[in-house]
C-alpha cells in the first residue's frame, strides 16, 4: 500500500468541528487521513500543539477555526492568526515544509469546505512524502 | 492513572457507522488497552437500553472512566454525561470519539475508516485516563439591573423590571429621557403621537419608586461578571456613583447619518435642504415653512441618505422609506395644496400596516419616483422664471426618463448609525461591535438580546435599526430575560474554565489583555493573574499563551490533548 | 567537619568553560568547601588522568557535575563512566542541562559543519584543506580522535541525570546552594532542578508591568529604553515570560533582554513553542499582513526561541 499521510487536526467546537460535522450529515466525502481533536476555540491550540505532533510522527497538522469576524469567542481565532506566521517561520527553520501546517477557517456551514481542505491538504502531504521527523530521532538515539 | 478502570462502548448505530467501520474490531482493539476494564459494541448506545448498559458497567464493574466511539460530541454528550451522573460518577468522566459524522458517513473504505475509528477510539482512552471531576458552582445573583439610555428601548426595560419588583438604575447621558424618539412627532404607520407614548412611560419611570434616573450620567467602569456586577457612574459634571447591579442592558440608540458627507446634496449649504430630523421638529411645531419664512408648496423626500450605500453604510435604516410616507400624510393634512414628491431607490414597507400605509399614501397623490441604486438625485437652484426654491434632477427607473420636479424644501431621509462613543460603550462593558459598529447579538436569530458576555444585554437601535416595536419587543425579551435569572436567584457557573496556578503565575501579564471577556484580573499587590472563573467561557487562548504554564484550561488540559495527539499517532504508527 | 571528606568530580562536555568560572566565582566558598571535599577531577583547575577515574569502585564519587552538552564519543564516554562513579549525577548549566549554545548547531549538519570549519574556513591554507578522520595510521600504530556526532545531546540523553542546575552559565549562587546542599545533605527530590524557581523571570524581574500590546519589535541597540518598564512592552523581545527564574534577572537587569538560559518553566514542555506563543498572543493587530510585517522584524526565531535547548525542544534539531 502507498503512503497514507497522518495528519492530526485541532478544530474549534462552534465553527470548524461543526461544519465537520455538517459535511458527515450531509455524506461528503473525503480523505480519512486527518484525525480531529477538538478545541473550544482556535485560540486554545498552543504551538506546542503542533510541535508535539510532528515529534510523535505526524506528516501534516491542520489547524480550523471560524472565519476572521465570527469566532464564538470574538476574537479566538485573530490570536491563532497571529501565532500562525512565527510558528511557521519556527517550523521553517526546523525544516519542515510548509504544506505540511496548516490553517484554514472553515464555517459551520462550510462542510464541504472542510471535505476539499482535507482532500488537498492530504495530497500535499502525499505528495512530499513521510515526515522525517521520529525516524530521524529514533536513527538519534540509535546511532549518535 | 494506570490502575483507572475504564469503560469502553462502541456504537453501532443501526447500521450507520457498522456498515462502514468494523465496530467489533473497534471494541476488541479497545479492551486491550491499558487501564481499560470493558468494551463492547452495541446497536444503539444513545437508546435506553445503551444507556442502562454504560450505567450497569459503572456500578457493577466499578467503572471510573468513560468512552462512547459514536456520533459527534455535539449531539449526543449531554446524553451521555447524564448517564454517568445517574451511575454516579462525575459525569466529566466521559469522552466521545466521533466515528459517525467524522468517520462513517464520510468515509467509504472500510479498512481506512476502521483504522480511523481505532485511532480516535485510542486518543479518547488516554485522554479520559486524565480527566478530572468537575463540580458546576453557583453564586447569588444580585435582583438590580444597570440600563444604559433612556430611549423608548431603555424606558420600556426600566418599567417591565420595575413592574415586577426589582430595582434599576437607569443612566442617560442626556438631560432628559425620551432619546431620539422625543424628536419625532407622528409615527408610522398608524400616525400615533410619539409625545403622548412617550410622556406616559417617561411619568411612570419618574413616579416608579424602584427606578433611580440618572440624567447627563455616564458609566465609567464595569468590574465583576453575571449576578455581581460593579458599576462606577459619573452624575452630573462631578458627581459619583457605585452601584452593585446583576445585570446590564444597553440601550444606548443612534445617532442620525451627518447628510453633511454627501457634499453634492448641499446641507448646511443650501438653505432649503433640511433633515427628517428638521422636518419632524417643523412639524411638532406645527410651522412649515422655508429658512425666508415661505410657506412651501413643492416638498421633496429624498431616500436612503447615507443608507444601502457603500460609501456610506451598506445596510438599510429601517425606518426612512414609512417615516418619508408618513411626512406625505402631515405635509397634505397640514397643506392640502402641497405636492410631495418621493425620491426612492427601493420602498421597503415591510412590517405589519406598512403596506397598506404606502398605498394610502400613494392615493393622496404623493408623486413617487424611483431613482437607482448607486446613483444619487442633483439638486440644483432654480431659474429666475421658476416657482420653486430648487430643481431636482433625477433619472426616473421606472420610466426612463430624466425627470425634473420643483422643490422648497428638500428632506433628506437621514439613515441611523452607530453612536460616536459606541465603542467604548462597548468596551466597558465586554462587547462586539459588528463592522458597521452595532453591537453584536449571541445570536442573529435564536439568541437576539443577549450578548457574547453574560449578563449583559443589548436592545432597540444600538443593536441595528429598527422601528419603535422592534426596539419595545427588544427590551421586553432583555427584561424577561433578565427576569429570569433573578427569579432562579443563583448564577449556575460553568464547570470548564480557566484557572491559574498562583504558585507558578510569574506576573508577567502575557494573558491580560488576550480574554475576549476581560476575566482575567491583574492584581498589582500580589503581582499575580487570576481568572474570574464565572466570567471565562474557556476558550483557551490564555491557557495557549501562559509562558509560565500556569494556566489550566479544565477538561481542555494541556495533559489531556498531547495524550489525544499521542494517541491518534501512536496507534497509527503501531500499525507500521 | 565531618570524618570522611566528600569526593567529587567536575567535569565538561561540550562547553565554553563558563560554568567553571561560575564555580570559581563563588570565590571563598568554593575554597571553603576544599576543606570538606576531595576535588577528584577537574580538568580547568586541577590535574586528573581519566586512568585514575577508570580505576575507581563504582559509586566511589558522591557527586560529579558535569557541564557541558554531549557533542562526541568522548564526551558520551567519559559521561557514562562518571555516572557509574558517582552516586550522585548533576548537570551543571545550560549546555548540560538542555543542551545550551552548542545545541544550536542541531540546526545544521555534521557534515555542513565538518566541511565549513575544515574546508571551506578562509582562514585555512590551501593544501590544509582536510576533515580529521576518527581514526589514522600513523607509523606508531593507530591515532584516535573522539568521533564527532551527528548532533548535540543533552546530558540525560546519555545517562540518567539526578539534578540540574540550569543557567548559561548558573548563578554563582545558585551553584553555591547546591554544593551547599550536597554536603548538608539537603538535596531535594532526584531528577528534580535545583537553583531556580518554579515561576519566570518576569516574577523577579523589577521591571514595571502594564498593557502588553506590541506594534513593532526592536532589537535592544535599536531604541532608547524606559529602564524601568518591561522590555517586552517596549517592544524588545525578552524571553524572561517564558524562562524559569532563578539567575537573579542578570540580563534584564543589565538593560539587556532575557535570552532564556534557565529553560523553561516546570510545566512547559517545549520553552521556544511556548515562547512563540506568547509573543504572537501580544501583537496588537487583526490585519495578517500586518502582523506579518510586525512579527517580520523578529530575526532568526528558531535561534532566539531555543537558544539554549534545541536538544531539549520536542523536535530537538533541524530536520534534513
Ligand atoms: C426621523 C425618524 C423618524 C422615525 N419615525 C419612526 C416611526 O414613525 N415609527 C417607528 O417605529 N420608528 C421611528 N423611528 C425610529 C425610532 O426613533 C427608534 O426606533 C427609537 O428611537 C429607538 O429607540 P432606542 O431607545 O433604541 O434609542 P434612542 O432613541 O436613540 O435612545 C437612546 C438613549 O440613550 C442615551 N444614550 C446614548 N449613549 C449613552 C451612554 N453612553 N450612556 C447613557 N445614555 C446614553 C441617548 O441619550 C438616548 O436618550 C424614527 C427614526 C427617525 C430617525
Ligand atoms: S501569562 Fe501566566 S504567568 Fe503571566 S500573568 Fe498570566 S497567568 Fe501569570
Ligand atoms: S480561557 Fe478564554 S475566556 Fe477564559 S480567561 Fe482565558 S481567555 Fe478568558
Ligand atoms: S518580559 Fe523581560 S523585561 Fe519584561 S518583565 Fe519579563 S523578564 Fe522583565
Ligand atoms: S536573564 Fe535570562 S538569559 Fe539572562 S541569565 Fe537570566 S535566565 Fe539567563
Ligand atoms: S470558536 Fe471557532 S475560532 Fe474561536
Amino acid at each position: 500500500m502507498g503512503f497514507e499521510p497522518r495528519i492530526v487536526g485541532f478544530l474549534c467546537n462552534w465553527c470548524s468541528y461543526t461544519g465537520a460535522d455538517l459535511a458527515g450529515t450531509a455524506r461528503i466525502h473525503y480523505a480519512p487521513n486527518v484525525r480531529v481533536i477538538r478545541v473550544m476555540c482556535s485560540a486554545r491550540v498552543d504551538p506546542t500543539f503542533v510541535v508535539k505532533a510532528l515529534a510523535e510522527g505526524a506528516d501534516g497538522v491542520l489547524i480550523c477555526g471560524c472565519h476572521p469576524g465570527d469566532c464564538h469567542y470574538s476574537e479566538g481565532n485573530y490570536k491563532a492568526m497571529r501565532r500562525f506566521p512565527l510558528l511557521g517561520r519556527l517550523l521553517r527553520d526546523y525544516g519542515i515544509e510548509e504544506d505540511r501546517v496548516r490553517l484554514e477557517w472553515v464555517s459551520a456551514s462550510e462542510g464541504k469546505r472542510f471535505a476539499e481542505i482535507v482532500d488537498d491538504m492530504t495530497e500535499r502531504v502525499r505528495r512530499l512524502g513521510p515526515s522525517r521527523v521520529k525516524t530521524l530521532l529514533e536513527a538519534d538515539r540509535v546511532e549518535r | 492513572m494506570e490502575d483507572r478502570r475504564i469503560g469502553v462502548y462502541v456504537c453501532n448505530c443501526g447500521t450507520n457507522i457498522a456498515k462502514v467501520v468494523d465496530c467489533d474490531a473497534v471494541s476488541d482493539f479497545a479492551k486491550k488497552l491499558p487501564g481499560v476494564a470493558v468494551a463492547r459494541s452495541y446497536k444503539y448506545m444513545c437508546s435506553n437500553p445503551g444507556q442502562e448498559m454504560i450505567i450497569q458497567d459503572i456500578r457493577e464493574l466499578s467503572l471510573d472512566r468513560v468512552v462512547v466511539a459514536a456520533c459527534s460530541p455535539r449531539m449526543h454528550e449531554p446524553t451521555f454525561r447524564k448517564a454517568l451522573q445517574t451511575a454516579g460518577i462525575n459525569p466529566y468522566f466521559l469522552e466521545m470519539a466521533n466515528i459517525r459524522e467524522q468517520c462513517s458517513w464520510v468515509h467509504d473504505d472500510a479498512r481506512a475508516a476502521t483504522d480511523k475509528a481505532l485511532a480516535l477510539a485510542h486518543a479518547a482512552v488516554r485522554r479520559v485516563v486524565h480527566h478530572e471531576p468537575l463540580e458546576k458552582r453557583f453564586v447569588d445573583m444580585c435582583p438590580a439591573t444597570l440600563v444604559l439610555g433612556g430611549g423608548i428601548a431603555g424606558l420600556t426595560a426600566a418599567l417591565e423590571l420595575s413592574d415586577a419588583g426589582q430595582p434599576v438604575f437607569l443612566v442617560e447621558k442626556d438631560d432628559h429621557l425620551g432619546g431620539n424618539l422625543a424628536r419625532v412627532d407622528l409615527t408610522a404607520p398608524y400616525l400615533d403621537s410619539a409625545r403622548d407614548m412617550l410622556a406616559d412611560r417617561i411619568r411612570r419611570v419618574l413616579e416608579s419608586p424602584k427606578i433611580e434616573v440618572l440624567l447627563r450620567s455616564t458609566l465609567q467602569s464595569l468590574s465583576g461578571f453575571v449576578g455581581n456586577f460593579r458599576a462606577e457612574i459619573r452624575v452630573g459634571a462631578d458627581g459619583a456613583r457605585t452601584v452593585d447591579v446583576g445585570s446590564v442592558l444597553v440601550a444606548t440608540g443612534f445617532r442620525e447619518f451627518d447628510a453633511r458627507r454627501i457634499e453634492h446634496y448641499g446641507y448646511g449649504r443650501l438653505p432649503n435642504v433640511v433633515t427628517s430630523f428638521e422636518l419632524e421638529r417643523m412639524l411638532r411645531e406645527g410651522r412649515i415653512l422655508t429658512r425666508g419664512g415661505r410657506v412651501p408648496k413643492y416638498f421633496a423626500m429624498i431616500h436612503c441618505v447615507g443608507s444601502r450605500n457603500p460609501e456610506y453604510h451598506g445596510y438599510c435604516s429601517r425606518v426612512c422609506c414609512m417615516t418619508a410616507l408618513k411626512y406625505g400624510h402631515e405635509i397634505k393634512s397640514a397643506l392640502p395644496g402641497a405636492y410631495v414628491y418621493d425620491l426612492y431607490i427601493d420602498m421597503h414597507a415591510f412590517g405589519k400596516g406598512c403596506e397598506d400605509f404606502y398605498r394610502r399614501t400613494a392615493e393622496m397623490k404623493t408623486m413617487f419616483l424611483m431613482y437607482a441604486k448607486g446613483t444619487t438625485p442633483e439638486i440644483v437652484p432654480s431659474g429666475p422664471d421658476d416657482d420653486c426654491e430648487m430643481l431636482i434632477k433625477v433619472h426616473e427607473v421606472l420610466s426612463g426618463e430624466e425627470i425634473e420636479v420643483p422643490a422648497d424644501l428638500v428632506v433628506l431621509m437621514v439613515g441611523m448609525e452607530a453612536r460616536e462613543d459606541a465603542a467604548d460603550v462597548a468596551h466597558l462593558v465586554s462587547i462586539s461591535q459588528d463592522k458597521d459598529g452595532w453591537f453584536i447579538e449571541s445570536h442573529p436569530k435564536l439568541d437576539p438580546v443577549a450578548t457574547t458576555t453574560e449578563g449583559v444585554f443589548i436592545a432597540g437601535t444600538c443593536q441595528a435599526p429598527k422601528g419603535i416595536p422592534g426596539s419595545v419587543a427588544q427590551a421586553e425579551a432583555a427584561a424577561a430575560r433578565i427576569l429570569g435569572k433573578i427569579s432562579r436567584g443563583k448564577i449556575e457557573v460553568d464547570a470548564v474554565f480557566a484557572e491559574v496556578d498562583e504558585t507558578r503565575c510569574s506576573g508577567c501579564r502575557m494573558c491580560n489583555e488576550l480574554c475576549p471577556y476581560a476575566a482575567i484580573e491583574y492584581d498589582a499587590a500580589t503581582k499575580r493573574s487570576r481568572v474570574i472563573s464565572a466570567v471565562c467561557k474557556a476558550c483557551g487562548c490564555c491557557v495557549a499563551a501562559c509562558p509560565s504554564g500556569a494556566i489550566q484550561g479544565r477538561h481542555f488540559t494541556d495533559r489531556q490533548i498531547f495524550s489525544q495527539i499521542e494517541g491518534v499517532l501512536e496507534w497509527a504508527s503501531s500499525q507500521g | 567537619m565531618p570524618e570522611k571528606k566528600l569526593q567529587i568530580a567536575l567535569y565538561w562536555g561540550a562547553a565554553c568553560g563558563g560554568c567553571d568560572v561560575a564555580v570559581l566565582d563563588t570565590n571563598e566558598f568554593v575554597i571553603g568547601v576544599g576543606f570538606l571535599v576531595d576535588i577528584r577531577l577537574w580538568p580547568i583547575a586541577a590535574d586528573g588522568k581519566y586512568r585514575d577515574v577508570e580505576a575507581m569502585a563504582d559509586g566511589e564519587l558522591d557527586c560529579t557535575l558535569f557541564h557541558g552538552a554531549i557533542r562526541n564519543s568522548e564526551n558520551e564516554h567519559l559521561a557514562k563512566l562518571l555516572r557509574r562513579k558517582s552516586k550522585v549525577l548533576v548537570a551543571l548549566g545550560s549546555c548540560a542541562h538542555l543542551g545550551g549554545i552548542p545545541g544550536l548547531a542541531n540546526q545544521v549538519t555534521k557534515q555542513e559543519i565538518l566541511e565549513r570549519v575544515y574546508l571551506d574556513n578562509p582562514s585555512i591554507e590551501a593544501g590544509n584543506r582536510v576533515v580529521p578522520l576518527p581514526s589514522t595510521r600513523v607509523d606508531a600504530g593507530e591515532l584516535e580522535i573522539p568521533r564527532f556526532y551527528r548532533r548535540v545531546y543533552r546530558l540525560d540523553d546519555v545517562v540518567p541525570v539526578d539534578y540540574y542546575v540550569p543557567g548559561c552559565p548558573p548563578a554563582p549562587e545558585q551553584v553555591k546552594a547546591a554544593l551547599q546542599a550536597l554536603v548538608n545533605g539537603t538535596l531535594p527530590p532526584a531528577r528534580s532542578v535545583i537553583g531556580a524557581s518554579n515561576r519566570t523571570v518576569c516574577d523577579d524581574c523589577r521591571r514595571r508591568k502594564e498593557e502588553k500590546k506590541v506594534t513593532r519589535f526592536h532589537r535592544p541597540w535599536e531604541i532608547l529604553q524606559d529602564p524601568d518598564r518591561c522590555l517586552m512592552e517596549q517592544g524588545i523581545l525578552c524571553a524572561g515570560s517564558a524562562t524559569r527564574s532563578g539567575c537573579g534577572v542578570r540580563c534584564p537587569d543589565s538593560g539587556m533582554p532575557c535570552r532564556g538560559c534557565y529553560g523553561p518553566a516546570p510545566n512547559v514542555i517545549d520553552q521556544g513553542a511556548k515562547f512563540v506563543s506568547a509573543v504572537s498572543s501580544i501583537v496588537d493587530s487583526k490585519d495578517p499582513r500586518e502582523i506579518e510585517r510586525i512579527l517580520g522584524d523578529i530575526p532568526d526565531i528558531l535561534g532566539y526561541a531555543y537558544r539554549f535547548g534545541l536538544p531539549a525542544s520536542l523536535l530537538q534539531r533541524s530536520i534534513r
